[in-house]
């Protein structure tokens, strides 16, 4: 029997109370889990925000995100004037095509067939991007309101092809013509297979393809397809981390305006500024160095600054809970040891007269506390890994509903894009909110249980210690 | 050897004290025993949980083997109750949830005893008291009275302690097995020089012992028995018998 043993042998000495410990504390301990775990999912997805957002400014067309249909398109003389701004660190033009598929029974026979020129672009981006058609198949069908987007832009072609009475329609898909290796919001491309475009300001005859894209068209690196009955080369493909931001390939700059016979137009120009305070300084310049009447600028951050203070909140909300939680479980612990060395005084007092030492009695109640603290957490640890993701959720959505509906429609990261390949202008903040996900990873819930015990010895020591202040003449009182 | 001076215990009970012991002083040998004997409520116990170091006396000291209780610090006399002393309480203070073998071997293991030397003395101790084997690792808390009883004796014995004090030892016995506790006194304090002061529950035990000693309303006498007439000679009453206690304490010291 050693000390250990005695400790373990006397958590378990009346076992329904026992359970009953062990329950409130898996109830503390889980609580406080949980809550780390959301907090750290949360404050990832912070960091995130910020890294690709942070000092991201858009400059399109002045109108052009509204239903207007937009004014003069930018140049690349404003390209210049707005690189020549204070703080800006780079400028980045991009030249938005949109894809629409040769259909099947005409692409034996393409020659002389005139693009789909849908009204308006179709979707509610509102500004129109240059048309044009391509080999490739869209990766991703067309739900109700792709469909509904693409009548409008599909219904010459039907009524063209005759004997085809309802053709399966497909989203289109975006090619954006890019200034440099940067995705449309200004964050660098994850390129997984191959290589980038090099020079992005020449005509390459070469493109990256979005995963999907590439997949389901079966194209590979060093693959061929055709955009307008121009062959371009697959140079590589890139994972942009959502379904409807593989369904796009990227161009050179040079490329993308040459077929749309547009050299020196710009859909938008994407700025990043030297840094996150002057952001905002940057933006009043660039505004009075394009002209307002000209162009617009948009903070990229807007509207998920407002998603990231929202997910700071919760942030701030888990860690106050998960402390509150660990408080909670270390007082628990406190109150239960302290009616356990009441209860057991003589018990103490017999140890003493037999020439127990004060240290020996006062360790074997904190192994006590830490046997009663293990299979809390044990429990607890249970209970966290399968309610964090709900807490986490249930946090989160409570939290971010003002945020969302705050945030302006239409003013999506899309801008000029058709709806739907960017996954909607709206869609870009509620996606990013849901995305966290609180999975209950062993290092933090490793950690969690670290400080669930540290609480734990810190709340065991005080009733150890008055263990000390018992004298061992207690054998002799009467029970 | 062990010095009893001028010993007082004074409790408090609503706003007048009481005196269970008051003022006692006497001196044993080495290897000797003795007894006290008393009405229930004279302070016996008292007595003895102030010799165990189980409480601190009022005024006056214990002196063991030269060494003064009462300017040591806890921790000396944490160590004093472990090495020196064996107590056996009369209501024998056992661990419940403990069996009868873990309850013995916890004093060995206080004195930093390797766990196969104090398991194997533990059960040599249970033989000793008669326990028999298959309830040696039975939870004590499912033991009769008198193998508790014996338990808490076994327990007493386990550091080979210099003083023994036992309350009543033989309380829950039948005759034979309490017959058998009282040899085992007997040859521990003859054979090992061991110290024992016992207070028998029947005048048989008494009987038995080498001095017997009377509490009386916090005083203390010894009967001594001269050609079969017993006498009562009370201590520290008067000036002659304290000399006389004081000059058998200052002849046995040599
Ligand atoms: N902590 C205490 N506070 C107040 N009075 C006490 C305390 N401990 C003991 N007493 C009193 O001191 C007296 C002596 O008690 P003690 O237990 O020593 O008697 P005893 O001789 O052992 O009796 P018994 O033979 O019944 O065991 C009793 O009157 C008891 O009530
Ligand atoms: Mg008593």
């Amino acid at each position: 029997m050693s000390v250990l043993a005695r400790s373990v042998g006397n958590a378990f000495r009346n076992k329904i109370r026992t359970a009953a410990i062990v329950a409130v504390l898996a109830v503390a301990i889980g609580l406080a889990l949980a809550m780390l775990v959301a907090n750290q999912a949360v404050a990832a997805k912070v960091q995130e925000l910020n890294a690709s957002v942070g000092t991201v400014l858009t400059v399109n067309p002045a109108g052009g995100q509204g239903f207007e249909g937009g004014g003069e398109p930018l140049t690349q003389e404003q390209a210049a004037t707005a690189a020549a701004v204070p703080n800006v660190a780079s400028v980045v033009g991009t030249k938005a095509l949109r894809l629409g598929t040769e259909t099947a029974t005409t692409s034996g026979t393409n020659a002389g067939r005139t693009p789909p020129t849908g009204p308006g672009g179709g979707g509610p981006g509102g500004q129109s991007a240059a048309a044009a058609t391509t080999s490739l198949q869209a990766a991703i069908d067309a739900g109700t309101l792709g469909n509904r987007n693409g009548a409008g832009g599909t219904g010459t072609n039907t009524g063209t092809t005759g004997t085809q009475t309802a053709p399966a329609f497909s989203l289109p898909i975006t090619a954006t013509g890019i200034g440099a290796e940067v995705d449309s919001t200004g964050k660098a491309l994850t390129i997984i297979d191959g290589t980038g475009l090099g020079d992005y300001s020449a005509t390459t005859g070469k493109a990256l393809l979005g995963t999907t894209l590439a997949e389901k068209n079966g194209l590979t690196v060093g693959s061929t397809f055709t955009i307008n009955s121009q062959a371009f080369t697959v140079a590589g493909t890139f994972d942009s981390g959502t379904a409807f931001g593989n369904n796009a390939l990227y161009l050179s700059l040079a490329d993308a305006q040459h077929l749309a016979a547009l050299p020196g137009e710009l859909s938008s120009m994407i700025v990043t500024v030297d840094s996150m305070e002057n952001v905002e300084s940057t933006k009043t310049a660039l505004e009075n160095a394009l002209g307002t009447d000209k162009a617009d600028v948009t903070q990229g951050q807007r509207n998920l600054e407002t998603a990231a203070s929202s997910l700071n909140s919760v942030k701030g909300i888990s860690l106050i809970a998960f402390v509150a939680a660990l408080a909670t479980a270390g007082i628990i612990i406190l109150l239960i040891m302290v009616m356990l060395v009441r209860e057991r005084r003589r018990e103490i007092g017999v140890l003493k007269a037999i020439g127990a030492r004060n240290r020996t009695i006062g360790l074997q109640f904190v192994l006590e506390a830490l046997v009663l603290v293990a299979l809390g957490s044990t429990v607890g640890a249970a209970v966290a890994s399968f309610a964090s993701g709900g807490i986490a959720s249930a946090l989160i959505s409570s939290n971010s509903a003002t945020a969302a509906a705050a945030t302006p429609r239409g003013a999506g990261m899309g801008g000029g894009f058709p709806g739907g390949a960017q996954g909607g202008p709206f869609s870009g903040t509620t996606q990013l909110l849901t995305s966290v996900s609180a999975n209950a990873s062993p290092p933090v819930i490793a950690a969690g249980i670290a400080a669930v015990f540290g609480v734990a010895i810190i709340g065991a020591l005080v009733p150890a210690l008055l263990t000390a202040r018992i004298r061992p003449i207690e054998v002799l009182r009467g029970e | 050897m062990i010095v009893v001076k001028d010993l007082v215990r004074q409790f408090k009970s609503g706003d007048r004290t009481i005196k269970p012991v008051n003022r006692v002083s006497f001196g044993l040998e080495r290897g000797t025993l003795a007894s006290i004997v008393g009405k229930s409520g004279s302070g016996k116990s008292t007595l003895l949980s102030l010799l165990g170091a189980l409480d601190k006396p009022t005024s006056g000291d214990v002196v063991v083997d030269g060494m003064s209780l009462a300017g040591l610090p806890d921790g000396k006399l944490t160590e004093y109750r472990r090495r020196d002393i064996g107590f056996v309480f009369q209501q024998f203070n056992l661990i419940p949830n403990l069996s009868a073998v873990d309850n013995v071997m916890l004093p060995i293991e206080f004195a930093g005893v390797r766990k196969v030397a104090r398991r194997q003395r533990a059960g040599e101790l249970l033989e000793q008291v008669q326990l028999s084997q298959d309830k040696h690792g039975r939870r004590v808390n499912r033991l009769s009275g008198g193998e508790q009883q014996r338990v808490a004796i076994a327990r007493a014995l386990a550091n080979e302690p210099k003083l023994i004090l036992a309350d009543e030892p033989t309380g829950n016995l039948d005759e034979q097995t309490g017959e058998h506790i009282v040899e085992l006194l007997k040859s521990l304090s003859r054979d090992h020089n061991t110290t024992i002061l016992v207070v028998p529950h029947d005048r048989g035990l008494a009987n038995k012992t080498d001095r017997r000693f009377r509490l009386q309303q916090g005083r203390l006498s010894e009967e001594t028995v001269r050609g079969g007439v017993r006498e009562t000679s009370l201590d520290s009453e008067g000036v002659p018998a304290q000399a006389g206690t004081a000059a058998s304490v200052g002849g046995c010291a040599g």
